[in-house]
């Protein structure tokens, strides 16, 4: 436990100096305010760049409330950008230190394989869900401004289960990490699966079940119809069984070859 | 570290592959012992290290440290990589804190000890500078600061001094020379040397295979020459075409600014040609019974 922490406190000092606690966040912040924005000028954009005349802009079509344009946040922006900045932040959490050899050298100190996948894993997810809360935050800030108010407890639950998600995320992205040697393979494996995993997502009830991303969708659902189904916590059950699946397998990877 | 602990190796045998790197090696080290594994490039001294600081697992045999496996041991052992890489955005301070950290000591205990220990590598003015603007050097006196941190039982060592010039070397080995009094010591490296000054004990290791296992003594005494080396005047060299044909005479040759003279029994012999010169009015200037080679010689016949 003790090295644990240990651990956790490096991750945390190594964003610090390495300002990857400062540029994350504003990176997603900038994020978060696109959708709005870019919504609203809509029909000022459109307008400006021509070749639309003739045809009619009915306002009332253009004018989208501020749920669809939270929820849009979360499936537009968080779901492909998002999740590439997230992927290329993280690709070498594991990679990095087995290059240089700071891995096996920690590992000769009496610390537990466990203590030094959670930890990573850990921190790295909690500054992702810093990173999409804040981000979240500002969207659901200039949705109200711009457009409408949305209930909060509905943003609130669309965001929890998007943190399911995130966490498959990141799990996967360090799984990755862990089995290969070459980051840019990392972050385009890792990018490939999680964005197939998102497009799949509502194709099929089964499929769902099984699909980490599910949970994404689920959020978008949320803010668009404010309807919090009971059933929805299922997929996230069988999402955290994944992670716990990853993590599993990294470890008894990590112990068979060492380095 | 008033604890006893000795190393054992056992039978540790380890492949990559189809190649065999170490094979079937073997070892003992008492308390107190500081033991030099030489070999050339490529012969396993570091695959055999990273197994003994449990990094690598070996495919036979085991390691055992005051009879327990040496992976319940990781307190007692402090372990030096080949090229110690830190975090470049930490400060030595917090190098050691952290690595003290993982080893469990306390933290006010830490605070205590780390400005004693950068005291005795010699980073005491550097303490607070960022890793990532050391020099090699320091780099490797950092690192033996981390694996003495923790006051370790054994040291475990690979190659601590071969990627260092000769001011960095000289330091390493000062800083070696005084742990060596209370820590156990195995280190590798393939510069005979420096083993030489601070190890009483070497293994040799070729291919994967211990073939010498020896104190620095027992390794001159076996391997010395039943030779005599004698440096006469410049009118007496008549006399060594003399001695060429006496019975117990085998060889005679030019050696350095004299003559090497082989015999069968070195030091009879030795007594019989001293007397035979002196009938013969030789003035010697120089008579050395039993040519003493050098470890670098004595090295490089058994590893080519």
């Amino acid at each position: 436990m003790n090295s644990f922490l240990a651990l956790s406190k490096k991750e945390i000092h190594q964003m610090v100096r390495e300002f990857k606690l400062v540029w994350l966040p504003i990176v997603f912040i900038l994020l978060g305010l696109t959708q709005p924005i870019m919504m609203y000028y809509l029909p000022v954009i459109l307008q400006s760049m021509g070749g639309v005349e003739g045809i009619i802009i009915d306002p009332a079509m253009t004018k989208p409330e501020g749920r669809e344009v939270l929820a849009s946040t979360l499936n537009s922006q968080f779901d492909q950008l998002g999740i590439i900045i997230l992927v290329v932040a993280s690709m070498s959490i594991i990679q990095g230190e087995k290059a240089n050899g700071m891995m096996a050298f920690i590992l000769t100190r009496p610390v537990s394989i466990a203590s030094y996948l959670n930890s990573k894993i850990m921190i790295h997810y909690l500054l992702a869900v810093i990173c999409i809360t804040l981000s979240y935050a500002v969207s659901y800030g200039y949705s109200a401004y711009l457009f409408t108010l949305v209930p909060f407890k509905e943003a609130l639950w669309a965001l929890a289960f998007y943190c399911v998600w995130l966490l498959f995320v990141i799990t996967f992205v360090t799984m990755m990490s862990t089995f290969f040697k070459s980051p840019a393979f990392i972050a385009l494996i890792s990018v490939v699966v999680l964005l197939i995993c998102r497009f799949i997502a509502g194709l099929h009830p089964f499929i769902d079940i099984m699909n980490p991303a599910s949970n994404s969708l689920f959020a978008t659902n949320i803010l668009m119809t404010g309807n919090i189904d009971k059933w929805y916590s299922i997929h996230s059950v069988v999402t955290l069984l994944l992670v716990l699946l990853m993590i599993v397998m990294m470890q008894s990877y990590m112990a068979k070859k060492k380095c | 570290m008033s604890i006893n602990v000795r190393l054992e190796i056992n039978n540790i045998t380890k492949k990559f592959k189809q190649k065999t790197v170490v094979n079937s090696f073997s070892m003992m080290i008492d308390t107190h012992e500081c033991v030099g594994l030489i070999g050339p490039n490529g012969a396993g001294k570091s695959t055999l290290i990273q197994i003994i600081a449990d990094i690598l697992y070996a495919d036979e045999g085991d390691i055992l440290l005051d009879g327990q496996k040496i992976s319940a041991m990781k307190n007692q052992i402090g372990y030096l990589p080949q090229y110690p890489n830190f975090f470049s955005w930490m400060t030595a301070f917090e190098t050691l804190s952290f690595m003290g950290t993982l080893s469990g000591l306390a933290k006010h205990d830490l605070q205590k000890e780390i400005p004693v220990l950068l005291e005795k590598v010699g980073l005491a003015n550097e303490a607070h500078f960022h890793v990532g603007t050391f020099s090699g050097g320091m780099k490797q006196r950092l690192g033996i600061a981390q694996a003495l941190l923790h006051k370790p039982a054994l040291m475990i060592m690979d190659e601590p001094v071969s990627a260092l010039d000769p001011i960095g070397r000289r330091e390493v080995l000062n800083l070696l020379k005084e742990i060596k009094k209370e820590t156990t010591i195995l280190l590798s490296t393939h510069i005979l040397s420096d083993a030489e000054e601070i190890c009483e004990r070497f293994a040799v290791i070729k291919q994967g295979h211990k073939i010498e296992d020896a104190t620095k003594l027992e390794l001159l005494e076996r391997y010395q020459e039943s030779a005599i080396f004698v440096m006469i005047r410049q009118e007496d060299t008549k006399w060594l075409a003399r001695i060429e044909h006496l019975p117990y005479v085998k060889k005679v040759e030019s050696y350095g600014d004299g003559f090497k003279i082989h015999v069968h029994h070195m030091e009879a012999d030795a007594q019989k040609l001293l007397q035979h010169g002196l009938d013969a009015q030789v003035l010697f200037l120089k008579f050395e019974v039993g040519i003493q080679e050098s470890l670098e010689e004595i090295f490089l016949q058994l590893v080519v």
